[in-house]
């Protein structure tokens, strides 16, 4: 059983005072959980080497995928794959984060890992900011957090430039290249988690701006414009998958761009690999019956319950999960029903005593660096509630 | 393990500054106008750099002002607008009087910081609090050189610079309006990639 602490909730008008405009569900539920995970010291401590190892694997995964071609296998579109072997050749294409969805951990059961948003990782502002928030209003300042990702992105920030561990040299590397913030128009989640990304970059003292993907001038040989001026770095948060199918003419000049050295893109192509759910297969391969890892095939297992994942799929759409023979038992259709399909074996996320179902987020930024849970039916989907944690 | 830790021990980051006021900018919901509003206000945040010496670490357009002073013993809160009045007041005599470090020609130690009151002044922010100051501040030379130095480094006061002056013309070779037409998919109120 999920032991968990009921708190005060955090008011709607405070959460959006801070930015914090989703608070609230289509059915008029908050999405913020009026309670906090708690979780042990050494489960906090697990979860932040699960994670450490689990993207030393995908590493090691990612470079395979493109020694042997495997870009079609694991679902890439065809058009990235240029600019995707481009990132992954220089190191200035740094990953700035992602985050890794977890099963177990707590209440007893073994972590495994479900699948990594390495290249559009929501959920930032709730663990980062919301869920130190709870604690504060609940006068919890002493009650310990896994939760370093506001710093560790700050930190990150400056590998940017620094492009290694060592992050004192970033004021004196830093030539003041210009760095771009985008989201989608319409979009008050995305737009906040890219302003949030926005105001931790500015604190650590670059240059930035924030603009609508359909406002920015793109220009294969001279690169990345916003109102006339250039920017020499741009985070997006954009799909390349979208990029690629939506707006293949982006793609294409995006892929110039790079490979003209105009500018910089976050994160970089090379996530996309991790993103796919293709790539599950290829760490079992590598890793067969690793202990993070759950077995995934491109067909569905034989004798034994699975669930089948479209591999570029969001928000649990698609997502079904079938019995011993094959047969749906949980989960309908969805969006993503026409996509390439991977099988991944089922396994029971822990649960409260209202058979509520808690999968942990944990986020990575050049390490583990803080964690939050998800809670929600069996298939996690966009009527799931965030929880904080504690440490107790 | 490094990133366990409790507020108060995460409070050393700007995390403190964003739980006391939000982030920046993000009062308005995504608008759908093309053009940007014209800033209101600033938000700027003033560090303690020595006892009694203060510099601006950063500084931005916002639709309220707010000053956040960040102290030597690592307290952060937000000047409330009796506070900032007041500094501003009692600057505007020294300014009157030649003592405000801001008209000096060469102020002693100016590069370790000044006294809260100039740099309040040397701030975007503190030009809109004092514009009732008027010429006698911004026509003066010793002030446009001075408030210079009142920034942590020259990018911080490019940077604040660009920011409240924004040039706005159209470049003709390149390609826009990419996901112009792009609905939300997400039924949330927010969407939820990677999730």
């Amino acid at each position: 059983m999920v032991t968990l602490r009921p708190i005060t909730p955090l008011t709607t008008d405070y959460l959006e005072s801070l930015g914090f405009e989703w608070h609230t569900d289509r059915d008029e539920t908050p999405y913020i959980a009026d309670s906090l995970v708690s979780i042990t010291e050494a489960e906090a401590e697990a979860y932040y080497e699960a994670g450490n190892e689990l993207y030393d694997m995908f590493i090691e995964a990612g470079e395979y995928v493109i020694e042997n071609n495997l870009f079609h296998e694991i679902g890439i579109p065809f058009n990235l794959v240029e600019v995707i072997k481009e990132s992954w050749e220089n190191d200035v294409h740094w990953h700035l984060y992602g985050r890794f969805d977890l099963a177990g951990g707590i209440d007893g059961k073994p972590i495994k890992l479900l699948e990594f948003n390495a290249d559009t990782p929501t959920a930032l502002f709730e663990t980062a900011i919301v869920q130190w928030a709870m604690l504060k209003r609940n006068h919890m300042e002493e009650s310990a957090q896994f939760n370093g990702v506001y710093e560790a992105l700050l930190e990150n920030f400056k590998r940017l430039v620094t492009l290694q561990e060592d992050v004192s040299t970033f004021e004196e590397r830093y030539e003041g290249w210009k760095f771009l913030f985008t989201s989608i128009r319409g979009n008050s989640e995305e737009e906040n988690t890219v302003r949030l990304l926005q105001h931790i970059a500015s604190e650590v003292g670059y240059e930035t701006e924030f603009a609508y993907i359909d406002e920015v001038e793109f220009s294969g040989e001279e690169g990345i414009f916003y109102h006339d001026e250039q920017y020499e770095l741009w985070f997006k948060l954009i799909p390349w998958e979208d990029i690629a199918l939506e707006e293949s003419d982006l793609a294409m000049l995006l892929t110039q761009i790079i490979k003209n050295q105009k500018a910089i893109i976050f994160n970089p192509a090379y996530t996309l690999l991790f993103q796919s759910k293709g790539i599950l297969k290829i760490l079992w391969n590598l890793y067969p019956n690793h202990p993070l890892l759950l077995e995934t095939s491109d067909r569905p297992l034989e004798g034994q319950m699975c669930v089948a994942k479209p591999v570029f799929g969001r928000e649990g759409e698609s997502v079904r999960i079938l019995d011993e023979n094959g047969n749906t038992i949980e989960g309908g259709e969805g969006d993503y029903d026409n996509h390439k399909m991977i099988y991944q074996a089922y396994t029971k996320l822990p649960t409260d005593e209202e058979g509520a179902h808690y999968q942990a987020g944990l986020f990575f930024a050049y390490e583990s660096c803080g964690v939050g849970f998800r809670k929600g039916g069996k298939i996690l989907d966009n009527m799931s509630k965030f929880v904080g944690h504690v440490v107790d | 393990m490094k990133y366990m830790k409790t507020l108060s021990m995460a409070a050393t980051t700007g995390l403190a500054t964003l739980l006391a006021t939000g982030l920046t900018g993000c009062g308005q919901k995504p608008a759908e106008e093309t053009t940007q509003p014209q800033a209101k206000g600033a938000f700027v945040i003033i560090e303690e750099t020595a006892p009694g010496k203060y510099k601006i670490k950063d500084e931005f357009p916002a639709d309220e002002t707010r000053i956040v002073l960040k102290e030597l013993n690592g307290t952060e809160r937000v000047l409330t607008k009796e506070e900032m009045d007041k500094l501003v007041k009692e600057e505007a005599a020294k300014i009157d009087d030649g003592t405000s470090p801001l008209v000096q020609e060469n102020p002693p130690q100016a590069s370790e910081g000044m006294g809260l009151g100039s740099v309040l002044l040397s701030s975007i922010a503190g030009a809109m609090i004092g514009s009732w100051i008027g010429n006698k501040l911004f026509g003066n030379q010793n002030y446009q050189n001075n408030r210079k130095a009142n920034y942590k480094s020259p990018s911080t006061y490019q940077r604040s610079m660009k920011s409240f002056n924004k040039p706005r013309k159209s470049a003709t070779t390149k390609r826009s309006g990419f996901f112009g037409n792009k609905k939300s998919t997400s039924s949330r109120s927010g969407g939820f990639f990677g999730g």
